[in-house]
């Protein structure tokens, strides 16, 4: 389990971006969609969501805004930049990239 | 129990720069985790596990913090930008000196008449621009954050530029006052009263200091 959650925290901006994809989303929705997906398998610790986001902003590849809820505590909403798609794009293409490579190198 | 998970993260945020980012974070933190914890409770967990596994998913934060208190910190002292600056300073008072060297020349040596001031006033003049732009040319400080710390760093350094901008303003005023003492006994040769110019100018520059002490 180790190797395997190094190697998804290796990509934590990447899957942060393929969800930002579909629509604008916060933290925790993100969060809950991963878990989803990986049925409970996987699930980011919120430090390293949230300094994944702040690395994102900065880079310019997504943009933040607050939700106008009204009751309870404000949601921040992430939405994902053209820059973002083009990351999202190459990032996509690496992991294709060297899924291959370590299938060949692991291969008996 | 949902203000028990506030006071956590309020507790984590303790050292945290009292910033709008590191403001935001904690918000946007709180915001997810009741959510969470709500998700928790809905899905039949009790009030202490839904609370625990919350806290758990936090994670250390303590990097994250650090960072925002990093981004915090101003970047004014660029040495190029103060290198740039010190050559326009010396180069303008290199170019007050010669104004007087080339007055010299042209009255004793050349002597032509009236084209000594003409040239020294063009190199004073080039001289005080040079000393103007490099004034308002000079980085200012910007807010890192929209903070009261940052709001008084700000404050102050606009302060001080003014100060700075009355200072400036009389040392130039004294070097034209110098220049015109010269001139005018150069040229007329009333050494017995050209004096009196001193006494104006400090007048003058006692009426420049009580303007920036209003305006302040």
């Amino acid at each position: 389990m180790s190797i395997t959650s190094d190697l998804l925290r290796g990509h934590t901006d990447t899957i942060i971006l393929a969800h930002l994809l579909k629509g604008d989303s916060y933290g925790y929705e993100i969060n809950k969609s991963i878990m989803e997906k990986t049925d409970n398998k996987y699930e980011l610790k919120e430090a390293t969501l949230y300094t994944a986001f702040r690395r994102l902003e900065q880079a310019g590849c997504i943009t933040s805004y607050w939700g106008d809820e009204t009751t309870g505590a404000r949601r921040r909403y992430y939405s994902i930049t053209d820059i973002g798609r083009r990351v999202y794009e190459n990032n996509k293409r690496d992991w294709e990239y060297a899924k291959i490579l370590i299938d060949k190198l692991l291969k008996e | 129990m949902e203000n028990k998970l506030r006071d956590y993260i309020e507790d984590l945020f303790k050292d945290a720069p009292k910033t709008r980012k590191a403001y935001e974070l904690k918000e946007e933190m709180i915001a997810n985790l009741i959510e969470k914890y709500r998700d928790l409770i809905a899905e039949g967990k009790n009030e202490e596990a839904a609370y625990n596994i919350a806290v758990s998913s936090i994670g250390d934060i303590s990097e994250l913090i650090d960072s925002l208190r990093e981004s915090s910190v101003l970047t004014m002292d660029d040495p190029k930008e103060r290198r740039k600056s010190a050559l326009i300073v010396s180069a303008a008072v290199m170019l007050y000196i010669l104004s007087l060297v080339v007055l010299i020349f042209i009255e004793e040596v050349l002597r032509v008449d009236n084209l000594g001031i003409i040239a020294m006033f063009l190199f004073v003049a080039v001289a005080t621009g040079m000393l103007i732009y490099n004034y308002m040319s000079k980085p200012r400080y910007i807010k890192a954050d929209d903070s009261l710390v940052e709001e008084f760093k700000e404050w102050k350094a606009r302060k001080d530029s003014k100060i700075d901008l009355s200072k400036s303003i009389i040392s130039v005023m004294w070097t034209f006052i110098v220049a015109i003492y010269l001139i005018i006994n150069f040229v007329f040769g009333i050494w017995h009263i050209s004096w009196v110019i001193f006494i104006i100018g400090a007048g003058i520059e006692q009426m420049i200091k009580a303007y920036f002490e209003m305006k302040r």
